[in-house]
């Protein structure tokens, strides 16, 4: 797992550039599922038969990133967020462009943080001038933050936890799971960090009986943070409600039971901030019952993600009981 | 049942948004072994739990009428506990300066009674005394030992206020969820006239879920439905003082048809139409935005709705003493009724062409 791990997150994917993501996962379970699809939106679509009820898994790719909107005359780059990005959290880190180019994000002169927003930004790629900047950016390219991986024993530091630890326990659960008693749709999809844009049309596409999207969620287990009851370590936690979602209840009740029956660490999930793919897939068409298995994660939206292992792995094994229970609705 | 029973059981009964099976299994019984049975042809519940209730039309193709108000209210929901309290957050807008202080019933393994407890003043900080404290900030009182509350409590169980439905002077009617349990019992007025006529239109009843959240029931029962033309019926802000005169409109002088964005004007001038041939005394709103109620989601639903909104006029919304005249509620039902009563084929054919 930790290599898997550190393997998707090694990969440059902000929203709306999923490619080169999308070409890993699909080499990763070419031999795992019944057919691989990608469709017009760009979600990569794993199927695997294995009965009536549709089930459609849902864990996106791509993630937060930074795009040029204007280079200036010595060839600093100015840009704009794609996703959710805090200034603060930008300053002085390191970004990679599609084609490779690096750059360090500076800010101008201010006299107190307050007044750091994005417009105070620029990337400095190295560029002397604006010809040279433009030989290797142009405006319109994006970038994602560019930060190792960290092995910290139990748990794993990296960039893009948001949502590769989802496409992660997904893959895995794909490869582990012998006997699904549902028809499989795991989907990974694209765009969810500018308005989980990718899920809504899959979701359109396939028109599922059950979603379940696979995603990090925030915690409460560190100095003086928000008061939430998720914790690192404590298992998968199964959402009741966010901004997009309050879970269908007999989603929640299957969930429940399903880590209950197979002894499952898991905890309950209320996050008052945030959506994830799911959102979308119960708003679709006529209405689809959606869930949510979360991975705990803290530092959200930096370049330094947290989750630990034991939570990533109780995530993997109720995943694959769900894909291995007959589900009916 | 009378209109002023059920609208107290309506109203009393537990129905946050995305739990609103108490409070649907009202109606469901009004309409499956009640009264409601014969004044309609069908009744189902969808995937997400909106409840549909068919009166079929004449012809075949009739024009097809979806009528929706919101069955869920706006509550709490445990985010964490602490040493024997519980942490909350909201399910819907609330208005956290009214929470404290206030009753309540957490909805864990059993329903168990709770409060909202306070700093008390005598221990206040001068700073604190004028400030309103944060929903972060507030925690319920069940009375239990952490170890027991852990037994019974669970991080996502759904919290209502408590509080039953009063009666004021001047059969006004005092409670909470009136928003949109009014529009609720609008519409079982509007099938208790119709039961008695012949209308050219289908009439598709939906009792929706979720509006509290983002009209979500709405969007999927819309989408199901495709209907030709789609009302939607809540509540909009009653006088009271401190609101300039446009604000708010008058308790007792009817219901409130509303124009703008989210209301198609064909839809607006039948409306106004029905009132004048009804002798329905209305008054007029101009909504400021197309969001805020199911109207929204069913304009936009598939290739589009002509839509309108009807409201009931509504004092202190989203508080638990939600005050509203039980006559506008009654002349909402007539209003809806007249107004499906003139629709016909040829009103829609005028649609296509507008």
């Amino acid at each position: 797992m930790k290599d898997l791990l550190r393997r998707l997150t090694s990969i440059p994917a902000p929203s709306g550039r999923e490619e080169q993501i999308r070409a890993f996962i699909q080499a990763e379970l070419k031999d795992y599922c019944d057919e691989l699809t990608v469709d017009t939106m760009g979600n990569l679509i794993a199927f695997k038969r294995g009965g009536k009820t549709k089930l459609q898994f849902a864990a996106h790719m791509d993630e937060i990133g930074v795009i040029v909107t204007a280079i200036d005359e010595q060839g600093f780059l100015r840009f704009s967020n794609v996703g959710g990005i805090r200034p603060h959290r930008l300053y002085a880190q390191r970004v990679r462009f599609q084609n490779g180019t690096m750059g360090v994000i500076g800010a101008e002169k201010i006299d107190d943080l307050k007044q750091l927003t994005l417009e105070k930004l620029y990337i400095d790629i190295g560029a002397t001038s604006a010809e040279e900047a433009k030989t290797k950016v142009a405006v319109g390219d994006i970038a994602s933050f560019d930060h190792g991986y960290l092995d910290l024993g139990q748990r794993v530091v990296a960039k893009a936890l948001d949502d590769r630890v989802g496409c992660a326990v997904l893959i895995e659960a794909l490869k582990r799971v012998t006997k699904p008693q549902n028809d499989l749709y795991c989907t990974f999809t694209v765009q969810e960090e500018v308005g989980l844009r990718g899920a809504k049309t899959a979701a359109f596409g396939l028109d599922p009986d059950l979603g379940i999207a696979l995603d990090v969620t925030a915690t409460g287990d560190t100095p003086e943070a928000p008061k939430l009851a998720m914790k690192l370590g404590q298992g998968a936690a199964i959402k009741v409600k966010d901004v997009s979602l309050i879970t269908h209840p007999q989603v929640k009740e299957l969930l429940t039971t399903l880590a209950e029956q197979n002894g499952i660490p898991h905890q309950f999930e209320v996050l008052p901030f945030g959506g994830t793919d799911a959102g979308a897939i119960h708003l679709t068409k006529a209405g689809i019952p959606a869930g949510v298995i979360s991975v705990p994660c803290r530092y959200l939206h930096s370049p330094s993600e947290m989750v630990d292992l034991n939570d990533v792995e109780a995530a993997v094994r109720l995943v694959v009981a769900t894909m291995e229970h007959p589900i009916t609705l | 049942m009378q209109t002023e029973k059920l609208l107290k059981e309506l109203t009393d009964a537990v129905g946050p948004s995305g739990r609103e099976d108490r409070a649907a299994q009202i109606i469901l019984d009004f309409f499956s072994n009640g009264d409601g049975r014969c004044w309609i042809s069908e009744l189902r519940r969808d995937r997400l739990g909106n409840i549909i209730l068919r009166k079929a039309g004449q012809g075949e193709h009739p024009p097809r009428i979806m009528l929706a108000a919101h069955i869920d209210e706006i509550g709490l929901i445990v985010t964490a506990l602490e040493d024997g309290f519980i942490r909350f957050s909201t399910i819907g807008g609330i208005d956290q300066r009214v929470l404290l202080g206030q009753e309540v019933i957490v909805h864990g393994r059993e329903d168990l009674p709770g409060v909202i407890g306070a700093k008390p003043p005598h221990l206040q900080q001068a700073d604190e005394r004028n400030k309103a404290v944060k929903i972060e900030d507030m925690t319920i009182d069940l009375g239990l030992a952490p170890e027991r509350m852990a037994a019974l409590v669970r991080v996502g169980d759904p919290i209502t206020i408590k509080r039953s439905c009063g009666t004021l002077k001047n059969s006004f009617y005092a409670g909470k969820a009136m928003d949109d349990r009014a529009g609720v019992v609008a519409l079982v007025e509007c099938l208790r006239r119709l039961k008695d006529y012949n209308h050219e239109a289908e009439v598709l009843v939906v009792i929706t879920v979720q509006e509290e959240l983002g009209v979500r029931g709405a969007f999927v029962s819309s989408y199901g439905l495709n209907p030709d033309i789609g009302l939607a019926v809540d509540v909009t802000h009653g006088e009271m003082p401190g609101l300039a005169d446009y604000e708010g409109f008058k308790l007792g002088q009817g219901p409130v048809i509303v124009t703008g964005p989210p209301v198609h004007p064909l839809i607006f001038d039948k409306l106004k139409a029905a009132a004048e041939a009804g002798k329905v005394k209305y008054q007029v709103e101009a909504a400021e935005t197309p969001r805020g109620t199911d109207a929204y989601a069913i304009q936009i639903a598939q290739a589009g709705v002509a839509s309108g909104l009807v409201c009931i006029p509504l004092r202190y919304m989203h508080t638990s003493v939600e005050t509203l005249a039980l006559d506008d509620l009654k002349e909402t039902g007539r209003l809806l009724a007249e107004f499906i009563m003139q629709i016909d084929r040829a009103f829609l054919e005028g649609l296509e062409c507008y």
